[in-house]
């Protein structure tokens, strides 16, 4: 038998309009719990503030105990919770030993290219570690930004990465660039 | 001459004025030896402040010779007592990780060009300029001297997700 872990794990997301404080009523909440937050990553999407976090307990604890934390400070300022338990397979942080690359996608804005080029890496395997999209431009000339962090499996270089998307460069006419940012060591 | 164990944060060592080297005798001479072994045991390393290992003193050495970034343009092995920068041109951004710092790396803007004076372990004065990845780990290290580490230096809050590969 599989002993129990001392310590769980959830993973909470909490969406909703912008405004001062969001943060410290979230995090109040956790903080009143005993809770860790281990990692996060919270951001303005449009007018919406977005927290995703991964928290963690000792036992004895259960989601419902923390929902029924959350839920009333959620609702006092108008954001959604959602709380997933996390197994413990899904807390080990992957590793990568390939390049880290960003990818650049830009050009005129038109249905699919966050689908057709994601579609293009995960048929190769590569893995997406980060990804956000961003309108710009004005209402008659709409620009799409996609940058995306990757990790290049073995036998994918940047320029590979560059020659598989080039098709789609010319058929979505936009503009695609690979480089690489894996960390430097010091 | 012993490779010394690199500390990591928070050691309160690594958050210290360094201060200047009065005098270089051997026992400076040994320190930087201590430097040069250590940082020649970290596969990867191309560099090592004396902070880091848990002496206290304006010392570094930095070798980019055998880094894929750093080959082509390079002072080869640097052994730096008491470097200061006199100029400073350019600025990129590299994402950068500290064998004292693990599992974290973070986007920093450095100079690309520094003009820099130091002494050799034999005492010699040296004025040099230094650009591109010897210029990054340089400025990386000479801030280790004042206590800086590069999480101080951040400025992109998007974190790597992925343990470092090598040191």
């Amino acid at each position: 038998m599989t002993p129990q872990p001392e310590i769980l794990h959830y993973a909470v997301t909490v969406v909703g309009k912008d405004r001062p404080g969001i943060v410290a009523a979230i995090t109040g909440g956790l903080f009143n719990l005993g809770c860790n937050i281990a990692d996060s990553s919270c951001t303005m999407l449009g007018g919406e503030f977005a927290m995703i976090l991964i928290v963690s307990l000792k036992r004895p604890f259960s989601k419902a105990r923390l929902i029924e934390e959350l839920k009333p400070v959620c609702d006092q300022i108008g954001m959604s919770l959602g709380v997933r338990t996390l197994h413990p397979d899904e807390i080990v942080r992957q590793e990568s030993d390939g390049e880290i690359c960003m990818i650049s996608v830009y050009g005129a804005d038109q249905p699919g290219i966050v689908y057709r080029v994601t579609k293009e890496l995960a048929t190769r395997t590569i893995n997406i570690t980060d990804l956000n999209t961003k309108l710009i431009g004005t209402a008659e000339e709409p620009v799409y930004v996609l940058m995306l962090e990757v990790a290049l499996p073995e036998g994918e270089t940047p320029e590979s990465v560059e020659q598989t998307l080039a098709a789609l460069k010319k058929e979505l006419h936009v503009e695609i660039g690979v480089r690489v940012i894996t960390p430097v060591a010091f | 001459m012993p490779v010394q164990p690199i500390l990591r944060y928070p050691h309160p060592v690594l958050k210290k004025l360094c201060n200047r080297v009065e005098k270089i005798d051997v026992s400076i001479q040994a320190l930087v030896q201590d430097l040069v072994d250590t940082m020649h045991e970290g596969p990867g390393s191309v560099g090592v402040a004396a902070s880091q290992i848990g002496v206290t003193l304006r010392v570094c050495v930095v070798d980019v010779s055998k880094n894929r970034h750093g080959k082509e343009n390079n002072h080869g092995l640097l052994c730096m007592i008491n470097p200061e920068i006199t100029g400073r041109s350019g600025s990129a951004t590299m994402r950068e990780g500290c064998m004292s710092v693990p599992d974290y790396t973070g986007d920093v803007d450095r100079a690309t060009e520094i003009t820099l004076q130091y002494r050799d372990p034999d005492g010699t004065v040296h004025l040099i300029t230094a650009s591109g990845f010897e210029a990054v780990a340089i400025q990386h290290e000479m801030d280790h001297l004042d206590g800086v580490l590069f999480l101080d230096r951040v400025t992109s809050i998007k974190t790597g997700l992925f343990r470092r590969k090598n040191y």
